[in-house]
């Protein structure tokens, strides 16, 4: 069999970033261009300069892939491209490059769901195998997902309101802690202890999340301390946040597994960064039995490997797509 | 010498292939959305109606502003992954002194793009595509002293506005032998800062 070598494209936020994947699993290289310096002085990702850098960097990110792959685009079978969800501007960047490539080069163009990419992640740390649960938590989504097969995605619950992602970034806005709220959320929760009483958010019999709840207890409790003359002790809040919402996150994951009859969970997204979910869920997965699959840090947030390697099995599903492919804000997983 | 001109700097979607400065196949368009999608499909219509294929350009030129933000990144987009991918000359047009090709009889052209709030877009040329005064962004009133002795020009029914009437073979004459830019290096001219980037700087 031919070996197959996809180059992905990955735009849809504020990393421009090109990769070769072979096979579905090798990663061949990849580069990430990252933004993230010129958005932290604004407080967050601005779209518009987001759109803007993409468009600078674009084709020097692809000729420094296949530099750093030794290879020219005449060795690639076909072209994956992040068309959605994300933001429009940033991912028309990607997608139009990735059409023009396409066409100069007569090669298949795959289009990638962004989710699908932070699932496929996993399969570079080990094959996956089905049937699966995956639990996809980012700054846009907080979802469970059942997989009986590739590119089979059943959701089985998800957030009525905030991502999780989201929920750091505004407890983190909240606190006073600085961009990127997230990691910083979560490093500063080992130096705290969980002592400010916040609830347990939708701890009911659904798979779906909420975080909006918990975000105002936060909030509440930020302005109680400051009427009373006193400040939130940031580590004490982070942790005692994190506890809620690795809590929550791994009951229902844990129940889903159970009740599916599902001895594989995958995590994806850029939460999956998360070092107390990742600790937490290893503790519980070895306990229960079930195998615990969980991607590099590198391929936790956004890179164009996890969509290389997506492009590769929606590649071998026969998915293709025209020169006149549409980037979408928002699409659902399929 | 072949070449392609690509601009997408407004709604109103403009592909050519060229010879010398004939235009053999082109493609307008009034296009409102979704002009990402239209762009590469129309190109490969374009050099199904000529003799020759896209590898055999020698020079692209681009339209790259000032316009519509995302419509210029469409076309930057498409011009630099070609000419990095068929190490193709490109070189940089702007949107309105491409306008300003449209012919007039007063001595003055005036291409103004709407950017709202009483602002445009605007530059003022000569017949001969003399920059008169630099394209820039400004309120629509500083351009009265020249529309005394010129035609304003404009897609956006700007008040006693002429819709232009492209002249690419003018816009090739003049330009043919410019310099040309790396692939790596072409960027939209948005004349304008982002609004995040505008705020920072009051604030500093």
């Amino acid at each position: 069999m031919n070996d197959v070598l996809i180059l992905g494209i990955e735009s849809s936020c504020d990393e421009t970033s090109v990769s070769i994947i072979k096979n579905g699993k090798e990663e061949i290289a990849t580069v990430v261009l990252s933004q993230m310096d010129t958005h932290a002085s604004y407080g967050g990702v601005v779209p518009e300069i987001a759109s803007r850098m993409h468009v600078e960097n674009i084709t020097m990110v692809v000729e420094e892939c296949l530099t750093k792959a030794n290879m020219t685009m005449e060795d690639i079978t076909a072209i994956a491209v992040t068309y959605g969800p994300g933001l429009i501007g940033s991912l028309l960047v990607g997608v139009v490059a990735a059409s023009t490539l396409a066409y100069i080069y007569h090669k298949p163009l795959v289009p990638v769901h962004h989710i699908a990419g932070h699932i496929y992640a996993n399969n570079l740390e080990k094959q996956m195998e089905f049937p699966l649960i995956a639990l996809v938590v980012s700054g846009g989504h907080t979802d469970l997902i059942y997989m009986k097969d590739n590119y089979s995605f059943e959701k089985i619950g998800g957030t009525l309101d905030d991502a999780v992602g989201e929920a750091y970034d505004k407890v983190a806005r909240v606190a006073d802690i600085p961009y990127p709220g997230g990691p910083l959320v979560d490093k500063l929760s080992y130096e705290g202890k969980d002592v400010y009483p916040l609830p347990l958010p939708l701890d009911d019999d659904t798979y779906h999340f909420s975080f909006s709840g918990l975000k105002s207890a936060v909030i509440n409790l930020v302005h109680n301390e400051e009427q009373r003359g006193h400040t939130v002790n940031k580590a004490d809040l982070a942790c005692s946040f994190q506890s809620r919402v690795v809590e929550i996150l791994t009951k229902k994951t844990m129940r889903a597994l159970k009740e599916y009859h599902v001895k594989h969970l995958i995590v994806a997204g850029g939460v999956a960064a998360n070092s107390g979910l990742r600790s937490r869920l290893k503790e519980l997965c070895k306990q229960e039995g079930v195998e615990l699959t969980v991607p590099a840090l590198k391929y936790c947030t956004d890179n164009a490997a996890m969509i290389a390697t997506a492009g590769y099995f929606a590649y071998q599903l026969g998915r293709r797509s025209g020169y006149d492919l549409k980037a979408k804000a928002t699409d659902i997983l399929h | 010498m072949r070449s392609l001109v690509i601009d997408t700097s407004s709604f109103f979607m403009l592909v050519a292939v060229m010879e010398e400065n004939q235009v053999l196949a082109s493609y307008e368009e009034e296009i409102h959305t979704d002009m990402a999608s239209k762009i590469v499909p129309t190109i490969e219509l374009l050099f199904e109606k000529v003799t020759f294929s896209i590898e055999d350009i020698d020079k692209i030129f681009i339209v790259n502003g000032p316009g519509s933000f995302t419509g210029l990144r469409v076309g930057v987009t498409v011009a630099k992954t070609i000419a990095w991918a068929l190490h193709k000359e490109v070189i940089p047009i702007s949107s309105l002194e491409l306008m300003a090709t449209t012919e007039v009889t007063t001595p003055y052209i005036i291409p103004a793009i709407d950017a709202r709030r009483g602002y445009v877009y605007a530059g003022v040329y000569d017949q001969d595509l003399n920059v008169i005064m630099g394209d820039k962004y400004l309120p629509f009133e500083e351009l009265s002293t020249y529309l005394e002795k010129g035609t304003l020009i404009s897609r956006d029914n700007l008040e006693n506005s002429q819709v232009p009437k492209v002249d690419l073979s003018k816009m090739v004459t003049k330009h043919k032998n410019d310099k040309t830019v790396h692939p790596h290096a072409l960027v939209p001219n948005y004349l304008k800062l982002t609004e995040a980037e505008e705020n920072k700087a009051k604030k500093e």
